[in-house]
Order: structure tokens, then C-alpha cells, then sequence
């Protein structure tokens, strides 16, 4: 326990420090937000590569504090004020409660606010509709998902098969990189360019979008991919991307890889990419939504993301699903910390082994 | 005795070297915007160097089952200065792996596969070169390699594509590698675990003292020089070198595919803990 608490101490100090830091840049970046997508980058000269193009390069974050969708209190209130958005910050950085069984998030360095988040005057990260919320969903899309997640239920609570989500990670694709949602933690960006294509490679699971960038049409409409079939273009200053062809196996909000995605990357600032992005479904969206999201320059390098080849919480999952089953691990409830998984991993840890055997020694059978 | 034997190899080497570096001398690499030497584009190795290194004769596959179309063809093997060098006791080891490489290679799980095996993996490598970076990516897994030009750094953390530092030699990038990771850390499916990782079907394989410098170079429009020396304290007497030419795929509007291998090997992987495959 001792440790527990000297961990949380150091935590909050270092995010602390963090915290004033990002408060210094908020100006420029509501002076940039408020003004109109058209010319989102003022009187700010980006740089070039060597072959002409606005220069995106780099390590870049969206971490955020900001939450995706408006909260409804605030439906007509689209842009904090500076005074605002930095409480909202602050408190936001305070309340971060990442105390999970075994992670204690700020001593990794990997809480938003140690890692590049800053504040952000607006609202929520969806902007259009008005309110800042997700648009309803076409009553076909009710009854497809009614549909999907009756036959999720119906595997029952625990995990039967790798496919079944059951709150474990699967590393097949991290399907947070497109279209872009904020991740809690490592929602970090690498950028490289060269003449004809642009990469950016997203740090969970190294997902990597290779974008042409030479006009070429969009691939068959037979071959669908988790990460979608991207096309880009310069406009002005402006990197816009056009993804169609999302897998079958997608579920974005309520779409099963049928909409479509434009973005928009602009680079604002020496240290700020503005990336918008509208995402279209007729048959699962009652009208286009679109999302803002700034990106703010990191320190590199960037590690490798070995997802598949480190996936423990895979085997966790499934040997506890499989040991609850025979009644030789304690449902998720009755686990007085709350976490199955950490459960049968801390009594291993602890040379209890042979819970899987059947000999439990601590009466939680 | 074995002192000269190095000698007489690495004059041998040296001999092999001045020939195949002399093909394609009068070629000069066509520029990027900034002046470097063009790598960009998507390469292919066309040989059977992923299934064997060194020279090998036909033989069946591992897998009844598929007959012919997994059997392993014949090779004049890749390896200029073999054969590979282990000691005696690594070759035991290797003969072992070899007979379980379905249980052992990484490749069979989908691992990300490391260098220089990811060259010559029958998948295209896309390169997309910037001033300061030059990415090299497999269709296998997804694979990713992040090359840093006049980089310094020495690796963060060990790496399952390691962490490469290069600089242009005149028209050749020269790639120092290291930083790798040796196996899997699985502790929850210690009968799944990869103990070392493969060079190529055949249970040649390395740990993480393995130390790769490649040495890439354009020999014409649509072909790569490629040459690698392998080093690892651990499992070999010197330092040996494999060469072949990578091929430019040439079908227009080419990119690369995306291949999720994780979803294929899930029910083999985790197989034992689930009440029945996911498909």
C-alpha cells in the first residue's frame, strides 16, 4: 500500500509541471481554433519539403483531455473561454483517476498531460452537427446493431473464442488510428514524406497509413481493409484524404465499414497540425458528422508497437474465461478487487500457480 | 589453422565482393528532390533464400497435407561466404529448431519477422525515403522499419525490428542494426513461447546479439544491390554476409496490401484455451 501511495504522489507532481507548460501555448491555439476552416492557418507560412509540399514531418500527438462528443449541458456552447478551457484543463488533469489494478498510468509517463496534451478551447472533438454529439442513427443501423449485440450476448459473459471482446486488447488492428479517435495514452503520430506518398504511422500497434499521393484511383471495391484504401491530395496548404473500402469487420459508431471518411491535415503553426475529418453513411447516419482534432508536435523517437508478439492479457482472458467456467476462479464479482484477469495473474505472480490446476489455496474457488 | 582459413575467406570474399559490385558500375542513381540517391518504390526479393539461406535440394514441406504447393523448392542458397559459421553447439540447436520450426518460427505466429528477414520474405517492401528517414515496410504483418540517416542514437529498448542508424556511402546506404529482441517474454503460455528467431524456414536463426549492417545500393532502374553481414557473438564464429538482388515491382498503381496475419493464426495460438476455433 505504501508503494501504491508514493507511486500516485509522484504521478501528480510531474503532471503538475506538465500542466503549466501546456497552459502558456493556450492562446495561440484558441486564437487558431475560432478561426474558419478555410483559412485555418492565418498568416502562419508553412514550410516546405524539398519537392514543394507543406511539410507535415515529425512526431505529432492528438492526445486530449477534450471529450469526443459534447457533454449535453453544454449543446450551445460550442467554445470555452480561455479562462474556461483552462479550468477545464486543470480539472480534467486532476481527476485523471488511472489507478486500474495494475496501472498506474502517470508513473509510465502516460497520462494525456505527460505527453503532449494541451488545452483546447472547444467543447467536445465533434463539431458538426451544432451540438457536438454523434447524429441518430437510420433505423436500419438500430436494427443491424440490436442485431449484433443480441448475438454478442448470447456468447454469454466470458470470452469463448480469441474474437470475442470480453474487455481484452486483440492486435489484429488498432482501429483507434482511422478514423482517428483519441486513445487514453500513446495517441502519437510519426510523419514521413517523400515526393509521391505520405505515411503516417500511428503508435498503437504501428498502424501505418501509406497514402498516394499521385492520383491514381481508389483500389477494387472486393478488397476491404480494416484500415481503409486512402487516397491524398494537395489543396493549397491543405493535405486532404479521401478513405473508402473500411473491412466488413469495422464497427464505427454504428457503421459496419460502409462510410466514408475526407480529411483534412493543415498545418497551423510550427507546432500544430489542425486535422478534420467527416465521416458519411447514409445507410447508418442520419446526416455526415465531422470531428477537429489538433495535433501538437512530440519529442521522438517513437518505439515499435509489437502488439501480437507481447499479447499476455490474449492468454489472460481466455485461461480465465476457460477457469471460471470450471469453477476454479471466482466470477468477476465476487473478486474483491474487482478484476478477474489481475486476478489469476497476481496469484501466479505469487507462486500460487496451480489455480489452474484446481488447487486454489485462498478460498476464492 | 582456423586464423588462416579467415584469411583465405575473407580474400575469397573480397574477391566475390569486387565482382558483384562491379555490376551495373556505370549506372548512377537518378536524385530525390534534395539529392540523395532514389530508394523509393516497392522491392522484392526472387529467390528461396526465406525458406533456406544456404543451398538446398527440393524437399517436402512440413505439412502433409499441402503436397506440392508447400513443399520447399530448390536454392543456390544466398550465403556469399558460407557456410553459416556456428559452433557446434549452435548447429545442434539449429538442427533441433529446424525440426520444429512450426512450433518455433515466429513467422508461423505472425511475429513481426526482424532483419534482414524481411527483405527477403516472398512480400513486397515498399521504401518511402525522406531527408532524414527513410521507412521500409513488408506486407507481411504490417512490418515496419524506421531507418534514421546519420542517427546516433543507440537503441532505447530491444525491438523486434531493431533500430537502424544509416548513412549514404557515396551511392550506397549503409544500415547498422541492432537492438533486437532474442524471443517472446510470454509468461502466461510458456509452451508457445519463441525461444530465438529465424532467419528463414530452415532454423537458421540469431538471438538479440545479433548486429545486421546492409549495404543497399541501385544497380539500374529497376534493381537494388543487396547485401547484409550477420553477426552475433552468441551463435556464430565471425561475421558472414548474404547478397541478392531485390527486384522493383512494376504493376502500376501497386501498394501495399494489407495483411493482418494476427486474425489467421489466432485459433492456433490461442486454440487451447478456447471452447472451439473462431472460425
Amino acid at each position: 500500500m505504501r508503494r501504491a501511495g508514493f507511486r500516485i504522489r509522484v504521478g501528480r507532481r510531474a503532471a503538475g509541471a506538465v500542466v503549466a507548460a501546456a497552459v502558456v501555448s493556450l492562446t495561440a491555439i484558441i486564437g487558431i481554433a475560432q478561426d474558419p476552416p478555410a483559412a485555418p492557418n492565418g498568416s502562419y507560412k508553412v514550410p516546405r519539403t524539398p519537392d514543394g509540399h507543406p511539410d507535415m514531418q515529425g512526431y505529432w500527438t492528438n492526445l486530449t483531455y477534450t471529450p469526443f462528443e459534447r457533454p449535453r449541458a453544454l449543446a450551445s456552447k460550442p467554445f470555452y473561454t480561455e479562462q474556461e478551457a483552462m479550468e477545464a484543463f486543470k480539472r480534467a488533469v486532476a481527476d485523471t483517476t488511472d489507478q486500474i489494478v495494475h496501472y498506474v498510468n502517470s508513473d509510465f509517463g502516460a497520462t494525456p498531460v505527460q505527453t503532449g496534451a494541451r488545452p483546447n478551447p472547444r467543447t467536445s472533438l465533434v463539431i458538426d452537427p451544432p451540438d457536438g454529439r454523434v447524429p441518430a442513427l437510420t433505423p436500419e443501423a438500430e436494427k443491424r446493431n440490436a442485431a449484433r449485440v443480441a448475438a454478442d450476448k448470447s456468447r454469454g459473459p466470458l470470452a469463448q473464442t480469441w474474437k470475442d471482446d470480453r474487455g481484452t486488447v486483440w492486435c489484429v488492428f488498432h482501429d483507434r488510428a482511422v478514423p482517428a479517435v483519441v486513445a487514453p495514452y500513446g495517441s502519437n503520430y510519426h510523419i514521413v514524406q517523400s515526393r509521391d506518398w505520405i505515411v503516417l504511422t500511428y503508435e498503437w500497434n504501428t498502424e501505418h497509413r501509406i497514402i498516394p499521393l499521385d492520383g491514381r484511383p481508389h483500389a477494387p471495391a472486393a478488397v476491404r481493409t480494416y484500415a481503409g484504401d486512402s487516397r491524398g491530395r494537395w489543396e493549397g496548404d491543405t493535405l486532404v484524404v479521401e478513405t473508402t473500402n473500411f473491412s466488413p469487420n469495422r464497427n464505427f459508431y454504428g457503421s459496419d465499414g460502409t462510410f466514408t471518411l475526407v480529411e483534412r491535415f493543415t498545418r497551423t503553426a510550427d507546432d500544430t497540425i489542425v486535422h478534420t475529418y467527416t465521416v458519411n453513411d447514409p445507410s447508418t447516419w442520419t446526416r455526415p458528422w465531422t470531428v477537429e482534432l489538433p495535433m501538437h508536435r512530440i519529442n521522438g523517437p517513437m518505439l515499435e508497437y509489437a502488439c501480437n508478439e507481447n499479447n499476455q492479457d490474449g492468454f489472460a482472458t481466455l485461461k480465465n474465461a476457460r477457469a471460471q467456467e470450471e469453477g476454479r476462479l471466482a466470477p468477476m464479482d465476487a473478486v474483491k478487487r474487482g478484476d478477474a484477469k489481475a486476478t489469476i495473474t497476481e496469484r501466479e505472480e505469487q507462486g500460487a500457480a496451480k489455480v489452474l490446476g484446481g488447487d486454489t489455496q485462498d478460498g476464492n474457488k | 589453422m582456423r586464423a588462416a582459413t579467415i584469411v583465405v575467406a575473407a580474400v575469397a570474399l573480397a574477391a566475390v565482393l569486387s565482382v558483384r559490385s562491379g555490376e551495373g558500375q556505370t549506372y548512377t542513381a537518378p536524385r530525390t528532390a534534395s539529392g540523395q540517391p532514389d530508394l523509393n518504390g516497392f522491392w522484392q526479393a526472387l529467390n528461396t533464400a526465406h525458406w533456406d539461406l544456404e543451398p538446398h535440394t527440393a524437399a517436402p514441406g512440413p505439412v502433409l497435407q499441402l503436397g506440392a504447393a508447400y513443399a520447399v523448392p530448390p536454392g543456390q542458397g544466398v550465403v556469399m561466404d558460407g557456410p553459416i559459421p556456428y559452433r557446434p553447439d549452435t548447429l545442434a540447436k539449429k538442427k533441433q529448431y529446424a525440426a520444429n520450426a512450426l512450433r518455433e518460427d515466429g513467422e508461423v505466429k505472425c511475429y513481426l519477422p526482424g532483419v534482414p528477414r524481411v527483405m527477403y520474405m516472398p512480400y513486397p517492401v515498399q521504401i518511402v525515403q525522406s531527408d532524414s528517414t527513410i521507412l521500409m515496410m513488408s506486407e507481411f504483418a504490417s512490418a515496419q522499419r524506421t531507418i534514421y540517416i546519420d542517427g546516433k542514437s543507440s537503441p532505447p529498448a530491444d525491438t523486434w525490428m531493431g533500430w537502424s542508424n544509416a548513412r549514404w556511402e557515396s551511392d550506397t546506404l549503409v544500415i547498422d542494426s541492432r537492438g533486437f529482441m532474442g524471443g517472446t517474454i510470454s509468461a502466461l503460455d510458456p509452451e508457445g513461447a519463441i525461444q530465438v528467431r529465424f532467419l528463414d524456414r530452415a532454423g537458421n536463426y540469431h538471438t538479440d546479439g545479433l548486429h545486421v549492417i546492409e549495404r543497399i545500393r541501385r544497380i539500374g532502374p529497376d534493381h537494388l544491390s543487396y547485401q547484409a553481414t550477420i553477426e552475433d557473438p552468441n551463435v556464430y564464429t565471425r561475421p558472414w554476409t548474404i547478397s541478392m538482388p531485390l527486384y522493383r515491382r512494376l504493376e502500376p498503381g501497386l501498394q501495399l496490401g494489407e495483411f493482418k496475419c494476427e486474425e489467421f493464426v489466432s485459433d492456433l495460438v490461442y486454440g487451447k484455451y478456447q471452447k472451439a476455433p473462431a472460425r
